[in-house]
């Protein structure tokens, strides 16, 4: 919990940061790639939420690693982050970043599970359906979930759109079970 | 064998399924951070009000309590052993609520409104939220019309008028539940033509018990089918098996269902066994959602849990149909003490108090009613005139029987005027007396209060007066029964009745000595 409020503190920073240096665009690709590495490299995080290696040692690997990759601004900001002894909350801060990030560009992300692959013209055009419903940019991610039979769940922030077959099922056996005349 | 074509189940499934819509639903959701004890804490659900219902896996639904600023914390009505860590929290887009209908009555009921006596589903219409704001002053009027509760005790010197607030307190065992389960069965009489010809409207009865054993919920539901009570009657049960969230909102499913009656221009009478219980069980939720604890450990807000609860009784305006909301909350303290938190909130918030002691019920003074110290603020406006004139002396007879008696005790001379006193009260204590289950009818307590205080018990052994009352009540029901209905109709007492109940009484006597 109060990792969450420490996060979030540090990543509105950095983006309000990013924005006065009119850098958002360098910003956010760094912390997309920095993300992504720590998130392929287990032993990374690992490394950065140990207590027994000391914060110079991992000031000098994270330098090691990231030098010449990404920007010197993002790179200060990682070697800031350590230097507060925030280094094992690194992920969750990229994280919320990307998250304030879509707040202030007015991008959405909405996952997406279906039964069977969409293709390119039904993606699309569920992509305009939820663009229009939710009256803000939305980028897709698509993943496969045979057990749903047919149809789609989308989940944009809290809100699920609920089309799929299963669901459908299940509601189906309620109204069934509610309808009878002995419930208890 | 009947043969069942396979046509005609599928006309029927049909029939079913017409009706079932299948478009895209909607619905909002948070995952579960955290579960344990009965609480919940949820991440996402951003839209969510407070105290409304969510739904988690298996048919387990809570409520919103708290609203963080990352996270939600809910209490579970249902077991915590099934819902995990990760799992998928609905919202419903209801704050939590009770069904309500004239449906409810003879059921007993869970404070979500689920029937647990298997008699079937409950088809109500309507929907009521369970937290209610209490009404304002313009849409009440002062509490005119009495409520009896057939304890002659009670309904002489602490009379309880329809839209009151009266807390029952005691000790435990010392007769609180008996009170009230009495006044439910005494409420039997205001469904009567009867009734109804004299313009006595039926009251409707909610019994909510808390945190109570399920075998003693189940003797009081049996004690009430037994006296025909449970006709009008609707047991909400949330035993101390249930979970702590369940107890917490009882009291407030019990008002809810109250107001229901209430709001249609009917009486109700709700009781609440025991709020003590219900602010054990709101302590519980409090310290498990990490709101400070302060005295006793209760959290801050204690007052206002009990506050908010009691201000929904009351008496509507004629404009608003004139219906009221009457409760009778029970408080158990322990050694009497009545100093303690709870009970010093709610004799603060109620408009009166019956006090109950150990030590009268154990010399046998049943039911076991301190009527020095108990008091009904409202009351007398209610009380009927007849009962008016003759309370009026029985209560200081009492006063003064309970000044000298510490006096006796020393066991010096005492004067005739002493001993007079003396005797009378012990004879007036004896007839306040009063079996379980057996509510006496205003008009018989008018006649025997009235023989009480002036004087017709004197000549009768203590031992005596029991039977005395009992024997000249069946008197005045068979050879005066007129006088007994002059006072049901006129709710008064005329000279003339007044003399005819003299002369009556004097016919009685003798024939009463004869039989010792």
């Amino acid at each position: 919990m109060a990792e969450q409020k420490v996060s979030a503190r540090y990543a509105s920073s950095l983006l309000d940061f990013a924005i006065q240096k009119n850098q958002l665009d360098t910003v956010s690709n760094d912390i997309e790639f920095v993300s992504s590495v720590l998130k392929q490299n287990p032993n990374l995080n690992r490394m950065l939420e140990s207590p027994v290696i000391k914060p110079e040692l991992k000031s000098s690997i994270l330098e090691e690693i990231f030098k010449n990759k990404i920007n010197y601004d993002t790179m200060e900001f990682l070697l800031f982050v350590v230097k507060k002894k925030r280094e094992e909350i690194l992920f969750s801060i990229l994280e919320k970043f990307k998250e304030l990030r879509d707040i202030k560009l007015g991008f959405v992300n909405v996952n997406v599970s279906v039964a069977s692959e969409f293709s390119d013209s039904q993606k699309s055009e569920l992509k305009n359906r939820l663009e229009s419903m939710l009256g803000k940019k939305v980028r897709m991610s698509y993943s496969l979930n045979d057990k749903l039979i047919g149809g789609f769940i989308a989940q944009a922030g809290d809100t699920v759109y609920n089309a799929s077959i299963k669901h459908q099922l299940d509601l189906l056996k309620k109204h069934f079970v509610e309808a009878s005349p002995i419930t208890n | 064998m009947a043969e069942v074509r396979p046509d005609e189940i599928s006309a029927i499934l049909r029939k079913q399924l017409t009706g079932f819509e299948s478009e895209t639903d909607i619905y909002d959701v948070g995952t579960v951070l955290q579960v344990g004890d009965g609480i919940a804490r949820v991440y996402g659900l951003s839209q969510v009000m407070a105290s409304e219902l969510v739904e988690f896996p298996n048919d387990v639904f809570g409520m919103v309590l708290n609203l963080e600023e990352d996270s939600v914390g809910c209490v579970l009505f249902g077991e915590s052993s099934l819902v995990k860590e990760g799992d998928i929290v609905k919202r419903t887009k209801r704050v939590a609520s009770l069904p309500v209908g004239d449906e409810m009555l003879g059921r007993v009921i869970t404070p979500l409104g689920l029937p647990i006596d298997g008699k079937g589903s409950i088809n109500t219409k309507e929907f009521l939220p369970i937290e209610r704001k209490a009404l304002g002053v313009i849409q009440r009027q002062p509490v005119k019309e009495p409520i009896q509760t057939g304890i002659t005790a009670i309904d002489a010197m602490i009379p309880i008028g329809r839209g009151q607030r009266e807390l029952i307190i005691g000790d435990r065992q010392t007769g609180k539940t008996a009170v009230a389960i009495d006044t439910i069965i005494n409420q039997k009489y205001t469904h009567t033509e009867e009734a109804k010809s004299l313009g006595i409207k039926p009251v409707y009865c909610v019994y909510v018990a808390i945190g109570q054993k399920s075998s003693t919920i189940a003797q009081v539901v049996a004690k009430l089918h037994e006296n025909d009570a449970m006709n009008f009657t609707t047991v909400i049960s949330a035993s101390a098996s249930e979970p702590a969230p369940l107890q917490f909102i009882a009291p407030y499913s019990g008002a809810t269902l109250g107001e229901y009656f209430r709001d249609n221009g009917k009486h109700s009478l709700v009781i609440y066994d025991d709020l003590s219980k219900q602010a054990a069980s709101y302590r519980e939720l409090s310290l498990l959602l990490r709101r400070p604890p302060g005295r006793e450990a209760y959290p801050g807000d204690v007052f206002y849990l009990h506050s908010r609860l009691l201000e929904r009784a009351s008496k509507l305006s004629n404009e608003l149909g004139g219906g009221s909301l009457t409760a009778l909350p029970i408080i158990e303290t322990q050694q009497g003490d009545v100093s303690a938190y709870i009970p010093t909130n709610v004799i603060s918030i109620t408009d009166g108090q019956i006090y109950l002691e150990s030590n009268l019920f154990n010399a046998g003074v049943r039911p076991a009613i301190n009527v020095g110290i108990s008091v009904s603020r409202v009351g007398g406006n209610a009380q009927i005139k007849a009962m008016k004139k003759v309370a009026g002396s029985l209560r200081t007879d009492l006063a003064q029987y309970r000044e000298l008696e510490a006096f006796a005790k020393f066991g010096s001379d005492l004067d005739k005027s002493t001993l007079r006193t003396l005797a009378k009260g012990s004879r007036l204590v004896e007839l306040l007396k009063q079996g379980q289950y057996a509510p006496v009818s205003i008009e018989r307590q008018v006649v025997s209060i009235f023989l009480g205080t002036n004087g017709y018990l004197d000549s009768i052994a203590v031992p005596d007066v029991k039977r005395f009352e009992k024997e000249v009540l069946k008197f005045f029901e068979i050879k005066h029964n007129d006088i007994l209905e002059t006072i049901k109709k006129e709710k008064d007492l005329s000279p003339e009745t007044i003399e005819k109940i003299k002369k009556a009484a004097e016919e009685f006597l003798p024939t009463f000595k004869k039989n010792v």
